[in-house]
């Protein structure tokens, strides 16, 4: 149609309107610096209050609080629509941060048992907060029934992670001095692919030796091949040094045992020992401190660690190789 | 043809409309959160920049198309553009169907590049990478195939607002639609019979996520997956033609 | 119904239901059509009055509720008639992120036009609404009247047989409707039939070759403008006059219909040709000076007026 000689134009040709005023007129300019002063005020003040805020609460007690007032996992999961994981994983990072600003009162764990649930309740594969939860619980909370349950919630759904058994066999064998369950655990663990050499041999020394202090040290030695977390593996290091106490002490008990059979009398000093030929030398005590004889009751004891470690008791060990 | 002129038109509204700075915000978070974790000592970092990577992808994937979704038809109708698209030889479902594949193609790409930057965020970080990440992105974008149809099928018939309502709804519900049938066993006959209708007739949107078969890395049999895939193809299409049914049916005012 | 009919409509209601309760709202009542080839078509009527809801109907944008109509013979929403329509609708809103050209070529792919064919026609539709210099600016950055410049383009693209165009001279300025006017005389010179909605009733006098009246959804009159301005018609003659002496203005006074002092100027409207030629009588005899003569035609709008007063009171008269 207007390609048949109707090419002419029908309109003027207007152009988009251009009403701009110089931009750098002076009302511009105090509009311009009234603005961006008042700008600067109320941020100022946002932060100043923000700030003053921070101050009067305490911010990191106010992490742990959002942690012990955590939701049940069940309706968290429902609320997260799908996004569980991620849930997961942002309550774990709170849960570390508590745990590293170092604020948890002593005997105060209530709320990391309730955490870790929530936790392992949006992801029940999260295999790695058992691990580590289970052990926190039993080592820095003291509470070895709320390790040992979240570390069976673990076990139930992921039958193929060994160290859910390994720490529960450790929990049993170190704080419930349970040898015959520690052994049960350790001989599943030991029939998980993917386990360390070592378990098996663990899981068969434990049915041999029961408690022995030598066993307890194979045991914590591969629990710090394991572990990298700093506070954690101070614990560990503590737990073998004082194992080594009782195993030095295992040790002088039947050095003394063998002397006062041979000699009809108890041994003066620990020296004698050494130099009438029933120990090969006085180990030196891993605290610092030394070795002391009760000459009269024949009784040695460490000068750091006056108390003897719950851990080895001969009766005891003996019923458990009766029970085999 | 015409569909695709459409969807091309809506493709390019999305873009000149700035919709994909999105991804600035995304790289933002991938980058803080790398930087975040090269810094943190107990955990397993490599699932958090996963699960963070895939959940806000998913997250803004959603956001897109319900709110873009919901605008496609209503702001056409709102501007009155779409009356010089139906006056012309443009069938009303073609119009529908042109609209819903511009958006599909916008998720794509935002999501693709989003993919992309997480990729190279899993490569600095040494995170390894696994074919199930794919698949797990792949549910993601049936998802959102789903959602955005869902978008459609309300914005041919309400408001704006209402739509918005009514597709969040059946994106959480969807979430939850297994939970209700579980919940329903437990009810006597009437609330199960309402429940079980909820969970057959609205999206089960759980089927789409594999973020945990990512970190956990747990498989998915090949039959699920194409059995999925087929369910929110045939889901999507389901809606497409719902909402072109009532889009022929409605008047422009 | 011949070829030559382009437009039909037998019976064209709708009733919308408004509100929560459904209210029923008769918005069009029985509107019979008819547009031949080639003409120049005005539908006419105040807002409101029904005249954008007939032609959503005939665009396939609203159904009606009963009634029928036709395109080029054919059933509303046929594809092969759609291709041969061109619409630009009432107040456009457009793509406002797309360029002037990239608007036209989008609507040309929808007529399947491509390539040099599609980039030769958005030149020359450019050109005729006088928008090549705006080419390739944002359609955000149009004026009113820049936007409804390609909207008319947008209309044409597909070269159509028809154009239909919902109140293209609402909200323009004069220069601008003036425009409009020569575009619509051009398009009909070039053997398109162009049917026009407006509620500016002079464009419709100096464009139409028909016009159609619709008042509350009931068409109250239809033809030629000539013929429903000559039906009524009553003509009266303004008379100005200046300097006229006081004995002058006595007699000239019982001859006018309507007689205004002002200062030295007398308006008298006179009601027929035998008195305006007494009246140029007495002027002469007077010594006045005669300023102007203007012969007043009963316009459209008085017509129009007149329908809606006699409508007022509720009567239903026969068109």
């Amino acid at each position: 149609m207007m390609s048949s000689g109707h090419s002419a134009k029908v309109f003027a040709d207007p152009s988009p309107s251009h009403n701009k005023q110089p931009w750098f007129c002076r009302r511009m300019w105090i509009k311009l610096t009234f603005l961006s002063l008042s700008i600067a005020t109320l941020l100022t003040a946002i932060l100043g209050f923000q700030f003053e805020l921070d101050q009067r609460h305490d911010q990191k007690s106010g992490r742990l609080e959002s942690l012990r007032f955590l939701p049940q996992g069940e309706v968290l999961r429902l609320a997260l629509l799908g996004h569980h994981h991620l849930g997961a994983d942002v309550i774990w990072l709170r849960i570390v941060q508590v745990l590293g600003e170092d604020v948890v009162a002593e005997r105060d764990y209530e709320w990391l048992n309730h955490a870790l649930d929530v936790v392992t309740t949006l992801d029940p594969q999260y295999v790695f907060a058992y691990d580590v939860g289970g052990t926190i619980l039993a080592e820095l909370a003291h509470r070895v029934d709320w390790s040992n349950r979240l570390l069976h919630k673990g076990y139930d759904a992921n039958p193929a992670a060994w160290r859910l058994p390994f720490i529960l066999g450790f929990n049993h064998f170190f704080h419930l001095q349970d040898y015959v369950q520690a052994g049960e655990y350790m001989s599943q663990a030991a029939r998980i692919p993917g386990r360390p050499y070592y378990i098996d041999t663990l899981a068969a020394r434990l049915y041999v030796e029961g408690g022995s202090p030598t066993l307890a040290l194979s045991y914590l030695d591969s629990m710090l091949q394991q572990t990298t977390d700093p506070q954690l593996r101070s614990v560990y290091l503590e737990k073998y040094k004082e194992v080594m106490v009782a195993r030095d002490l295992q040790n002088f008990d039947q050095a003394v045992e063998r002397y006062r059979q041979a000699r009809g009398k108890l041994p003066r000093a620990l020296s004698d020992l050494v130099n009438e030929g029933y120990l090969n030398t006085i180990p030196e005590e891993p605290f610092g401190g030394e070795y002391r004889l009760h000459t009269e009751t024949g009784e040695v004891s460490s000068s750091t660690h006056p108390e003897r470690l719950h851990l080895y008791r001969p009766h005891e060990a003996k019923s458990f190789k009766k029970s085999i | 043809m015409r569909v695709l002129s459409i969807a091309f038109n809506t493709f390019r509204e999305n873009l000149r409309e700035k919709l994909l700075y999105n991804l600035l915000i995304f790289a933002l978070l991938m980058i803080g959160s790398s930087v975040l974790l090269t810094r943190l000592t107990v955990g397993e970092w490599d699932r958090l920049i996963i699960d963070l990577g895939l959940s806000s992808m998913n997250l803004f994937g959603i956001l897109i198309a319900i709110f873009v979704g919901i605008s496609l038809v209503s702001k056409e109708i709102d501007k009155k553009t779409i009356f010089t698209i139906i006056s012309k030889p443009v069938p009303r479902y073609e119009f529908l169907l042109g609209k819903y594949l511009g958006l599909v193609v916008t998720l794509l790409i935002n999501t693709a590049v989003m993919a992309a930057g997480l990729f190279v965020v899993m490569a600095y970080l040494k995170a390894p990478f696994t074919p199930m990440l794919l698949k797990a992105l792949g549910f993601i974008f049936l998802e959102f195939l789903v959602i955005t149809a869902v978008a459609l099928v309300f914005s041919t018939f309400t408001s704006t607002t209402l739509s918005a309502i009514f597709t969040l709804a059946v994106y959480v519900v969807g979430h939850l639609s297994t939970d209700l049938k579980l919940f329903g066993d437990k009810m006597g006959d009437a609330g199960k019979a309402i429940l079980n209708a909820i969970y057959y007739v609205l999206p089960n949107l759980e089927r789409f996520n594999l973020k945990g078969h990512v970190i956990h890395h747990i498989d998915v049999p090949a039959t699920d997956l194409v059995l999925t895939t087929a369910y929110g193809l045939t889901y999507a299409a389901f809606l497409l033609l719902l909402a072109s049914i009532i889009f022929q049916r409605r008047d422009f005012q | 119904m011949s070829t030559d009919t382009i437009i039909q409509t037998e019976g064209l209601t709708k009733v919308f239901k408004v509100g929560f309760w459904s209210r029923r709202v008769t918005v069009l009542e029985g509107l019979n059509l008819e547009v031949r080839r080639g003409e120049v078509f005005g539908f006419l009527g105040p807002n409101g009055a029904g005249k954008t809801t007939t032609i959503k109907i005939l665009m396939d944008l609203i159904y009606p509720t009963s009634g029928h109509a036709t395109l080029f013979g054919r059933p509303i929403g046929d594809n092969q008639a759609k291709a041969r329509l061109g619409f630009l609708p009432e107040t456009p809103y457009f793509y406002d992120y797309l360029t002037a050209a990239e608007f036209l070529q989008f609507y040309g792919h929808l007529f399947s036009l491509r390539g040099a064919l599609l980039e030769q026609r958005v030149t020359e539709l450019l050109e005729l609404v006088g928008m090549s210099h705006a080419r390739n600016l944002q359609l955000r950055k149009f004026s009113k009247g820049m936007l409804q410049r390609v909207g008319i383009a947008q209309a044409l693209i597909n070269d159509p047989e028809l154009v239909v165009l919902d109140e293209p001279m609402s909200g323009l300025d004069p220069v601008g409707r003036k425009e409009i006017r020569d575009l619509i005389l051009r398009l009909k010179e070039s053997g398109k039939t162009i049917f026009f909605s407006s509620h500016i009733l002079h464009d419709a006098e100096l464009l139409c070759d028909r016009v159609a009246i619709i008042l509350k959804g009931r068409m109250v009159a239809c033809g030629r403008v000539s013929d429903l301005v000559g039906q009524s018609a009553t003509q009266s003659v303004e008379m100005v006059v200046e300097g006229l002496s006081a004995e002058g203005l006595e007699h000239l006074r019982p001859l006018a219909e309507k007689f205004v002092t002002q200062g030295s100027q007398v308006l008298a409207v006179l009601k027929n040709q035998q008195q305006v030629v007494s009246a140029l009588e007495i002027v002469r005899s007077a010594k006045g000076e005669l300023v102007s003569l203007t012969p007043h035609k009963s316009s459209l709008e008085e017509l129009f007026i007149r329908e809606v007063k006699g409508l007022e009171p509720g009567l239903r008269e026969g068109q």
